[in-house]
């Protein structure tokens, strides 16, 4: 196994220019795992409104991949995902036997066969990195969440999404970490840091729950509680819709949000269920970011033999 | 009827009519864009599109060949009488003479403008046609005498009130518990009051003798109409959006024209299905609208991200009072005697209907659950969308039971909540498309 972080530019902890938001790009190679020319290669790209994700599949099994923050340009950025899971692996476009696109900016992954919603995609990746026991997925993403019901197989059943309010997605949790000029990658165990677990701040609206946490870390309140505060409204807002939905176990948690702790426990304490273990994704466990651009490279394996067989 | 001075522009009464002109001017130029540009998008989607589409385009124009013909009759001094609402007795305005039009607004921008009136939490339909009042955008608005106001949810209810700083306003209560035994006794006493009023306004008496023929025409429509939604029920020969078309034109359309163009349309997709000429093909998801009304031209949002969609659907049928609920139940005459008539009038109008403001006696709106499940079977329907616009309570709240029958019959539904606003698109479309995709699923496409 190898890896690599993007260590061009700002993005080890960004505290020089205040960029406490940026999260580290990285890619990975499978390296147990060798492709030849006689194998199906197929991805998914899955193009998010924060993050871009590129997933390599060889016959259908996970074999590398690249995360990457969305630039402003979405077809470039499939493009560089794609390029960053390349990487160390010796493939590149042409070997691609089919592509699906996924996330918000599906329609821009210019390469690829079929674009489909990111809903059918990270029911399908979190059925692949958890196995068929998975019912319910939460798939939080930088400007959405989406509480998913999938069958045995992947298949969605039933699905509801929030209305088109950042409030408990990454982009929220971006704008707390700048507030509070804390790595973003840091802010779930610090929100953990709390003797007690303070009341959830009464605003879930972004812009008035940053106005709220100026005034509680003014009343003196330590930035861990105010993150705690925080975080917990967020994992209410999430049970919530997790609930409206009908939980089934068993829980996973997919998207960025699935890498804070904080989150996470919290949503287990509100449901009172626990998640599906997280795979150590820093090792060699598949990193439920990329469970949407899982999905669409196995639809991508799936929708290729489809085209052989008829 | 009172002869009321009405006192002009309350509303807006810092507004000069120069801005009020300016911003009428704006407003109606971008909507007439929009019009042409969805009927350009159907011809584009469907290059097969039924030839008999032509006529509703026309109609579909609401500045055009109608609003001109509407003016027209109102120089030749017919009354021209606006509704908000399908439980408007259209027989009775017919046989005093009149013209009925529904005023309900489609238009996203003049919900903004409505927002300087009433809080932004109140229906988007309210709204919109407050906004297109206060800059006098639309013709039948603007052309209509008398306005008859159905007091069915409180939005529609204090919207007559606003407007009636403009016209004269008719309430029109409906009950409702729709089987109390008082329910059909007090819905009849408020038709004759519309009967009368309708006399007073246009100086003609209504007789058995003018509204017979009436009957029979609306029965005709009646006809038409049903024979539209019966070729929707095999393989799709129409899309959903021009059938929903061609039923929302009815709102404002002659009548006698609307017939005869509806049912040469219904000839060519008789045709159609002889020669096996489907609109999509056949294995596309079939998908039911269900909800708040959806209203001509802009909210025209959710058809077309369902049937443009990557992966497409096609709406075979829906359960909204702007399109299949308008004509579904024809009037039922046992005798043609006077009294008859208008019992079968009130009846066709109440209990019939399966709007969310009824309740029954045993706490529920069976009617429209009844009619869901019998809709979905009867179309071979996959999928259902239950729409709702922001602020529309009674629609919004009935869900939890809808689902619940629904569920019960194995029917996927989602539930899709927008507003009058043009910037969620790319949200709804996410929606939209993984809900068919779910659709897909199960027929195993993806």
């Amino acid at each position: 196994m190898s890896e690599q972080q993007n260590n061009s530019g700002n993005s080890s902890g960004g505290c020089v220019d205040g960029g406490f938001w940026r999260w580290q790009e990285y890619h990975r190679v499978l390296s147990d795992k060798l492709w030849s020319s006689s194998d199906v290669i197929t991805a998914g790209i899955d193009v998010g409104s924060v993050g871009s994700k590129a997933v390599i599949l060889v016959n259908g099994e996970v074999y590398s991949w690249g995360v990457i923050r969305t630039g402003s340009n979405s077809p470039e950025s499939a493009i560089k995902a794609l390029d960053w899971a390349f990487r160390g692996t010796g493939l590149k476009q042409s070997d691609l036997k089919y592509v699906v696109g996924t996330g918000y900016g599906r329609v821009n992954v210019s390469f690829a066969n079929k674009a489909l919603t990111e809903i059918a995609c990270h029911a399908k990746g979190a059925n692949y990195i958890w196995g068929p026991q998975v019912h319910t997925v939460l798939d939080v993403g930088g400007q959405d969440i989406k509480a998913i019901r999938c069958d045995d197989t992947g298949r969605v059943t039933s699905f509801l999404m929030n209305d088109k309010c950042a409030a408990g997605t990454g982009r929220g949790m971006e704008v707390f970490a700048d507030l509070l000029k804390i790595s973003i990658e840091d802010i779930g165990e610090m929100s953990l840091n709390v003797s007690e677990e303070p009341p959830p701040v009464s605003c879930t609206c972004v812009a008035f729950a940053k106005t709220e946490a100026v005034g509680l870390l003014r009343k003196g309140w330590s930035k861990e509680k105010v993150l705690a505060a925080y975080t917990k409204a967020m994992a209410v807002r999430m049970s919530n819709l997790i609930k409206r939905v009908g939980l089934e176990p068993a829980l996973v948690i997919t998207g960025g949000q699935s890498k804070n702790v904080g989150i996470v426990s919290r949503v287990e304490t509100v449901l009172g269920v626990k998640c599906l273990p997280m795979p150590n994704w820093r090792k060699d466990g598949i990193d439920p970011t990329i469970a949407g651009a899982l999905g669409a490279g196995l639809y991508a394996k799936t929708l290729y033999d489809k085209t052989k067989n008829t | 009827m009172k002869d009321k001075k009405v006192e002009p522009k309350k509303i807006m009464s810092e507004t000069t009519q120069k801005e009020i002109d300016e911003l009428k001017n704006i407003i109606k130029a971008a909507s007439e864009q929009v019009i042409a540009q969805t009927i350009e998008r159907l011809k584009k989607a469907y290059p097969n599109r039924p030839k008999e589409m032509e006529y509703f385009d026309e109609i579909a124009n609401l500045f055009g060949k109608r609003a001109k013909e509407l003016g027209q009759a109102k120089a030749e001094g017919k009354k021209i009488v606006g509704y908000n609402c399908i439980f408007a007795p259209i027989e009775l305005i017919l046989a005093a003479g009149a013209i009925p039009v529904r005023i309900n607004s489609g238009w996203y921008d003049t919900s903004k403008l409505g927002d300087r009136v009433v809080p932004v939490e109140v229906c988007s339909i309210v709204r919109s046609t407050i906004g297109a009042k206060m800059i006098e955008l639309s013709p039948f608005i603007e052309q209509s005498d008398v306005l008859i106001n159905v007091l069915t949810c409180d939005g529609m209810t204090k919207l007559g009130e606003i407007l009636g700083d403009y016209k004269e306003v008719w309430g029109l209560s409906n009950p409702r518990i729709k089987d109390s035994a008082q329910a059909l006794k007090f819905w009849s006493e408020e038709i004759k009051q519309i009967k009368a009023n309708l006399e007073k306004l246009t100086g003609n008496k209504i007789t058995a003798k003018t509204l017979k023929p009436i009957i029979l025409k609306t029965q005709k429509a009646s006809r038409a109409f049903r024979r539209l939604q019966s070729l929707r029920k095999g393989n799709a020969v129409i899309s959903g959006r021009d059938a929903m078309l061609v039923n929302q034109t009815y709102m404002w359309d002659d009548i006698d024209r609307w017939i005869e163009k509806t049912d040469a349309l219904c000839d060519e997709l008789e045709r159609r299905v002889q020669n096996k000429e489907w609109i999509c093909p056949p294995d596309t998801p079939r998908i039911m609208v269900t909800g708040t009304p959806m209203f001509w031209p802009d909210n025209w949002k959710l058809p077309r991200l369902v049937e443009e969609g990557n992966p497409p659907g096609i709406l075979v049928a829906d359960e909204l009072c702007s399109s299949e609920r308008i004509l579904y139940d024809p009037v039922g005459i046992d005798e043609w005697t006077m009294d008859d008539m208008l019992n079968a009038i009130g009846e066709r109008y109440l209990l019939a209907c399966t709007c969310p403001c009824f309740t029954s006696k045993d706490g529920g709106n069976k009617d429209r659950i009844n009619w869901l499940l019998t809709k979905a079977k009867d179309n071979h329907v996959q999928g259902v969308i239950y729409y709702i616009t922001k602020g529309c309570m009674l629609y919004e709240m009935e869900y939890t039971r809808v689902k619940r029958a629904l569920d019960k019959a194995n029917i996927p539904v989602y539930y899709l909540d927008t507003d009058y606003t043009r910037e969620d698109a790319g949200q709804l479309k996410t929606r939209v498309e993984a809900f068919i995709e779910m659709l897909n699923a199960q027929i195993d496409i993806i």
